[in-house]
């Protein structure tokens, strides 16, 4: 009971973003297939050099880190052109692209869309970076995977201790497995 | 028969109704987390895709990329290869010179590239992957597809939604009724939200 109550935040988000992840098209239309909309924060002067066989990677740690925005994040492109990177906020992503020609960075910030922000949560695992934060959130992940596990186990423990409910339990188990077994075979 | 009872029966039995899916979304969430290990398991040799069909082939490109077009265009090009849809259909066009169509089922995944550049056309067949299998199960959704089965699955994964939150209002009611649990169940359910708002803003 107690695990459940921590873990209402998760729950309801899981929940949430399930509904609009089923729903998307509904989504997509009430956007007119419009994507989501990078409105511009500011553009400032970056003149910090890299070498030319530095790592995409590497240059992108080191604007976060000029800019005090370190966090999770994936970059695309090159020195030979521009570096996109994608700072993944929860709930106002930022992308910070880096033009080496022009010795600029134009940092925009994603208009807040209630649909992307679950999906962005309910996809936010962690892990796979190297933050602390991303490992901590990845640790509660898998306490919710395992509070799931726990949770059929204990729950048909409890059914089982209340005679009452046996018959019609065993009606509802019966059917539920029948039907996704159904589902396996046939889509 | 009190509101008590009703709210403890349908707490209980919607929970063992829905058991499969509550257990494979727990379980299919691993392969997710984990996915990197997974990958290196599979590291035999095998390769993943296997070309089933390589063809030269011609037909117009969709006149635009809105999702609609683009599944009419990839049921066109799945009749036209005289593939059968046995679970979803979808497609995908990345830039003007390819489309990618998917037709997927809980057990098989087939992938169509259409190269317009070239105009000619392969179909390959993915090896089966357990983890793939469950992380199937799980993406599963939507009700884009023709087929009542998948509209019903869909409907399903709408069902295990609003349980999931019907179960966190009946939880919460039948916490609150327990007057011995309140007072470190307060602390949980605070803990929880308090952790939750932390990572929405240190994340």
């Amino acid at each position: 009971m107690y695990l459940a109550l921590f873990l209402v935040p998760w729950v309801l988000v899981y929940a949430l973003s399930t509904i609009v992840m089923n729903h998307r098209h509904f989504f997509q239309e009430w956007y007119n297939h419009e994507p989501v909309e990078w409105t511009l924060e500011r553009e400032i002067p970056y003149t910090a050099t890299f070498s030319t066989d530095a790592k995409r990677w590497m240059v992108a740690e080191q604007i976060l880190s000029d800019l005090n925005m370190e966090g999770s994040h994936g970059a695309r492109g090159g020195l030979d052109n521009q570096i996109t990177i994608t700072r993944n906020n929860t709930v106002t992503p930022q992308r910070i692209i880096y033009n080496p020609k022009t010795q600029t960075l134009r940092i925009e910030n994603q208009a807040f869309r209630t649909n992307a922000f679950l999906e962005r949560m309910h996809r936010r695992r962690g892990y796979n970076q190297k933050y602390l934060t991303d490992d901590l959130w990845a640790i509660t992940v898998d306490l919710f995977i395992l509070a799931t596990v726990l949770w059929v186990v204990s729950g048909l423990w409890m059914w089982w201790e209340l005679k009452v409910t046996r018959k019609w339990g065993a009606v509802s188990i019966a059917s539920g497995i029948a039907l996704f077994t159904f589902f396996l075979f046939t889509i | 028969m009190t509101f008590n009872h009703i709210n403890r029966r349908l707490h209980l039995y919607l929970a063992l109704v829905l058991l499969p899916w509550f257990l494979m979304y727990g379980i299919s969430a691993i392969p997710f987390t984990r996915n990197a290990y997974f990958n290196n398991l599979y590291k035999d040799g095998v390769p993943m895709w296997t070309t089933r069909i390589a063809q030269a082939y011609k037909r117009p490109a969709p006149k635009d990329r809105l999702p609609d077009t683009l599944q009419q265009f990839a049921k066109e090009v799945v009749n036209d290869l005289n593939l059968e849809v046995t679970g979803s259909l979808g497609a995908h066009q990345p830039n003007d010179k390819r489309i990618n169509i998917y037709l997927v089922d809980f057990r098989h995944h087939i992938r169509i590239t259409y190269n317009l550049a070239q105009k000619n056309i392969k179909v390959e067949d993915k090896r089966f992957r357990w983890d793939q299998f469950f992380t199937t199960l799980h993406a599963r959704g939507g009700y884009q597809q023709d087929s009542f089965l998948n509209d019903l699955w869909a409907f399903v994964v709408d069902m295990i939604s609003l349980s999931f939150i019907f179960w966190v209002a009946s939880g919460i009611y039948m916490w609150w009724h327990l007057k011995q649990t309140r007072r470190w169940g307060i602390v949980a359910l605070g803990s929880g939200f308090l952790s939750f708002v932390i990572f929405l803003v240190a994340l």
